[in-house]
């Protein structure tokens, strides 16, 4: 930080990073394997589902255990479009509209609830969701689950499909974290941040908890249903098993391990949620469970802020050279401040009523 | 009228399960202001050492009460060593942890006992008894007994014994607690302490009908999720009624409305909870559900 | 005979220094003030006693150093600290509250005839037994609270502003209780207070803390008549 470059070199430097990103986001999947191809676009998948966990639980504060129902209703959402052959941009907007309602209606209930009511209520997404794919079976295939096969490479593009569907999640799954990013930076962002602070800290300052806890809600279920339509773009394959309990779980170990509250943190929880499995599969597949609970519990341990708070000093020395009021400086859960002696927190008392 | 009784005993007993685990969140809650998902988890670590005992020739009663006492172990232990660390912090960064928690156990219990399904032992007859025309499993209210005893049990706890007391003021507030004396730390292993004791009886009741996989209490504590929500969590009696009307609910609804069946009862606690969230925000019991204080 | 001595005490919130070096010595069945401004480090050194911060220098009660033990084992050594903001259980009755107060203790018999002392020092907690903490008011709950940690049989009390938030007459009425406690039991007493003229009718004597630091020591008689002190740091 000897010198302060000049604003048109800021600029200049600000666009460059994301640009060089975009060439080699672009060029990579030309060069890659098939194989390859398939585990980054498996790992966009995920990332923009915890993305969208990320944004209810990371930004605003309510744990969900419910995000992984959502990318299952877009999955079949998708899945079923397809099968019957209506127009794929009719199906993205289904994929994405309809986990966006039903998130809405579940949100506008356990939103009544306080804290951790949301975490008890959106636990019973996956497990009601489960049972009843299977038994809507007219529409889902029932535990055999759908099949649908989309997104082939155009012809004339000269690109393979793996290729191609690889430049699909990575175009829209890049819209996606950037219409996120720009929201939580934002407005949104900030009263996000106040709900999850304290919400009777934003009651007084005329904020409304329940309906920013709605929205983020709402939202983060626009994004799962996102997911939901790149799942199949990506597997081609959804059955109830998708949208498990313990898959629900493993999304939000996922999200935590990334790092709680951060966009990059959204795109290392994918990477985490593709990987990890296959090496602790190789290791032995009876172990993975154990692996992965342990992991989620010496991360919260030893990093609170997750993989992306190992990243995060270089990332805000660049970030406050040119945006300076860059407003919610990604929350460190607050684990390490919560372990202080009691000294420091004179007012513990927990009586219900004064 | 004959299957509706039974349907309503066999509700009970279900409902009494799902009463034991949701007691176990409820005094979790009130120690120490969290709400442990991973409770179902070490109820199962507990039912599969007791039958890793019964299969090594322990007697029955036996294994089970060392599962019991295991767990009483178990419970101080993941206070100290692990929950202790994030108990005065954010609450949703708790409710990862024992996210975590329950994965690991899972993880242990698969890992050593593999993912199959174990026959454990039921504690009661499957004979059933006939009275008035209508029978029921000895082992339903067998199971309805055991829990309805227990909680008789821990109300005379709290409101009876010093420890019980000590246990509340620990609750309410710790500070004032440790002002008087009383050892705050260690009544907050006892209270976890109790809470798998709850979750260990609760398991190896269920254990016979449900046989024994590392997932198999992860419905369970869905309901006794819901339990606490209509109950509400700082009354136990709430929380048992609650878990009753849900066990008895979801049976009935299961035979009864064909739109529901056996495979979606488990959406009966939670249409339930939306319909009182709608009608009663306050929840069924009490002046307010739950509330992050 | 001196029951506890502060010796050059220190204590950090963060790394804010709060108390710089603060010494108080409270003879056995003496009543000490601390008087001082807002921030002065009051309250800190009563925690700093019952161990609720750390605490540097040396604190002796009884001729041991207590610093660095637990705030239940500083309680067991006969240390009941009333604090600012009274603590009561809210969700349990008074009954219960003066139970759990009397929790180290074992004789039966010895805490029933507390609690009705208790009750006969305070004559209103009698009507209100059952209720519960957190439906009485201000001043009963300030009364609980001095109940509550005299049924430890404590030898010496921690007193934080008892007086915080009361109508004046109820602040008089719970000082007028603790002066007749103080003659009738002899318990010693720290007494943190905000209304120097409420703690002069209960204190032998007081220090006088600014910025963490002793700035003038006396006996009650001595401190009482300095006009320009009491101006500056009591607020009189």
């Amino acid at each position: 930080m000897a010198s302060v470059p000049s604003p048109r070199q800021r600029s200049w430097v600000r666009w460059a990073g994301p640009l060089l990103l975009v060439v080699v986001l672009a060029v990579l999947p030309l060069v890659f394997p098939e194989s390859v191809n398939e585990i980054i676009a498996r790992i966009g998948v995920f990332a923009v589902a915890v993305l969208g966990l990320n944004l209810v639980m990371g930004y605003t504060g309510q744990v969900s255990l419910g995000q992984i129902f959502f990318l299952g209703l877009g999955a079949y959402v998708t899945a079923y479009g397809v099968s019957n052959d209506w127009n794929i941009v009719v199906v993205f907007v289904l994929a994405c509209t309809i986990p966006a309602v039903v998130g809405l209606l579940v949100a506008l209930a356990a939103a009544r609830l306080g804290g951790l009511a949301i975490a008890m209520v959106t636990v019973a997404l996956p497990i009601v969701g489960v049972p009843l794919a299977k038994r809507l079976s007219d529409y889902t295939g029932g535990s055999q689950g759908l099949s649908a096969r989309f997104g082939d490479a155009p012809e004339g593009t000269g690109l393979y499909d793996d290729q191609w569907r690889l430049y699909l999640v990575l175009a829209i799954g890049g819209a996606v974290f950037l219409l996120t990013r720009n929201l939580v930076r934002g407005k949104y962002g900030r009263v996000f941040a106040i709900v999850k602070k304290n919400e009777n800290v934003a009651s007084s300052v005329g904020i409304s908890p329940y309906r920013y806890k709605v929205l983020a809600f709402t939202l983060a279920s626009l994004i799962g249903g996102v997911s939901g339509f790149l799942y199949m773009l990506v597997i081609q394959y959804t059955s109830p098993e998708t949208m498990s309990f313990g898959h629900s779980i493993q999304l939000l170990a996922a999200m935590v391990i990334g790092g709680a509250g951060s966009i990059l943190g959204s795109i290392l929880g994918g990477a985490y949620y593709v990987l990890v499995p296959q090496l602790t599969n190789l290791v032995d597949p009876s172990l993975t469970a154990l692996l992965q609970g342990a992991t989620l519990l010496v991360v919260l341990f030893v990093l609170p802020g997750g993989l992306a708070s190992l990243a995060r000093p270089l990332g805000r020395g660049r970030r406050s050279s040119h945006d300076r009021r860059g407003p919610t400086p990604p929350i460190t859960p607050s684990a390490t401040t919560g372990s202080g002696t009691a000294a420091e927190t004179p007012e513990t008392e927990r009586q219900g009523h004064p | 009228m004959a299957t509706f009784i039974q349907l309503v005993v066999d509700g009970l007993s279900t409902g009494s399960i799902y009463a034991a685990i949701a007691l176990a969140l409820v005094l979790v809650h009130q120690a120490t202001g969290l709400i442990n998902f991973a409770q179902g988890g070490m109820a199962v670590l507990a039912a599969y050492s007791a039958w890793w005992l019964t299969a090594r020739g322990v007697p029955l009663v036996l294994a089970i009460l060392a599962s019991i006492v295991l767990s009483f172990l178990l419970g101080a232990a993941v206070e100290r060593w692990l929950m202790r660390r994030f108990e005065r912090g954010d609450p949703d960064t708790a409710v990862v942890v024992t996210i975590g928690l329950l994965t690991l156990i899972t993880g242990i219990c698969g890992w050593l006992f593999t993912y199959n399904n174990q026959q454990f032992p039921s504690l009661f007859s499957l004979d059933a008894v006939s009275f008035l025309g209508v029978s029921v499993s000895q082992r339903s209210i067998g199971t309805t007994l055991v829990i309805v005893v227990v909680m008789f049990l821990l109300q005379g706890l709290f409101a009876g014994t010093k420890l019980g007391l000590a246990l509340r003021a620990v609750a309410i507030n710790p500070q004032s607690a440790a002002f008087s004396g009383l050892p705050v730390e260690r009544l907050l292993m006892v209270g976890w302490g109790l809470a798998a004791v709850l979750g260990a009886i609760a398991g190896a009741m269920v254990a016979p009908q449900l046989t024994l996989t590392p997932g198999m209490l992860d419905n369970a504590l869905v309901y006794a999720l819901a339990a606490v929500i209509l109950g509400g969590l700082s009354s136990p009696v709430g929380v048992v009624v609650a878990a009753w009307i849900i066990g008895v609910l979801e049976n009935l609804a299961a035979v009864y409305i064909p739109l529901i069946g056996y495979d979606l009862k488990v959406a009966v606690p939670f249409i339930l909870i939306f319909v009182v969230l709608v009608i009663r925000p306050q929840g069924l019991f009490g002046r307010k559900t739950v509330v992050r204080v | 005979m001196t029951l506890l001595e502060l010796e050059d005490v220190t204590a950090f919130y963060g790394p804010v220094q709060v108390l710089e070096g603060v010494s108080l010595s409270v003879p056995e069945n003496g009543a000490v003030g601390i008087l001082g401004a807002n921030g002065a480090g009051k309250t800190t050194t009563l925690r700093a006693i019952s161990a609720t911060v750390r605490a540097g220098g040396r604190i002796v009660f009884d001729g041991k150093d207590i610093r660095g033990t637990r705030p239940d084992r500083v309680a067991a050594l006969g240390i009941a600290h009333v604090p600012e903001g009274r603590g009561t259980f809210g969700d349990l009755s008074v009954r219960e509250n003066l139970r759990v107060g009397a929790y180290l203790r074992k004789d039966r018999k010895g805490i029933a005839s507390d609690i009705d002392y208790c009750l006969d020092l305070f004559p209103n907690l009698q009507d209100r037994i059952t209720s519960n903490a957190s439906a009485l008011s201000g001043g009963e709950q300030q009364m609980l609270a001095v109940a509550r940690a005299i049924m430890s049989k404590p030898r010496l009390l921690l007193l934080d502003e008892a007086s915080l938030g009361l109508a004046p007459s109820t602040a008089k009425a719970v000082y007028d209780a603790i002066r007749r406690l103080r003659v009738e039991s002899g318990i010693a007493m720290v007494v943190v207070e905000q209304n120097a003229n409420l703690a002069f009718t209960l204190v032998d004597s007081a220090t006088v803390l600014e910025t963490g630091r002793n700035v003038l020591t006396g006996t009650s008689a001595e401190l009482r008549g300095m006009d320009e002190i009491r101006r500056a740091y009591l607020g009189g």
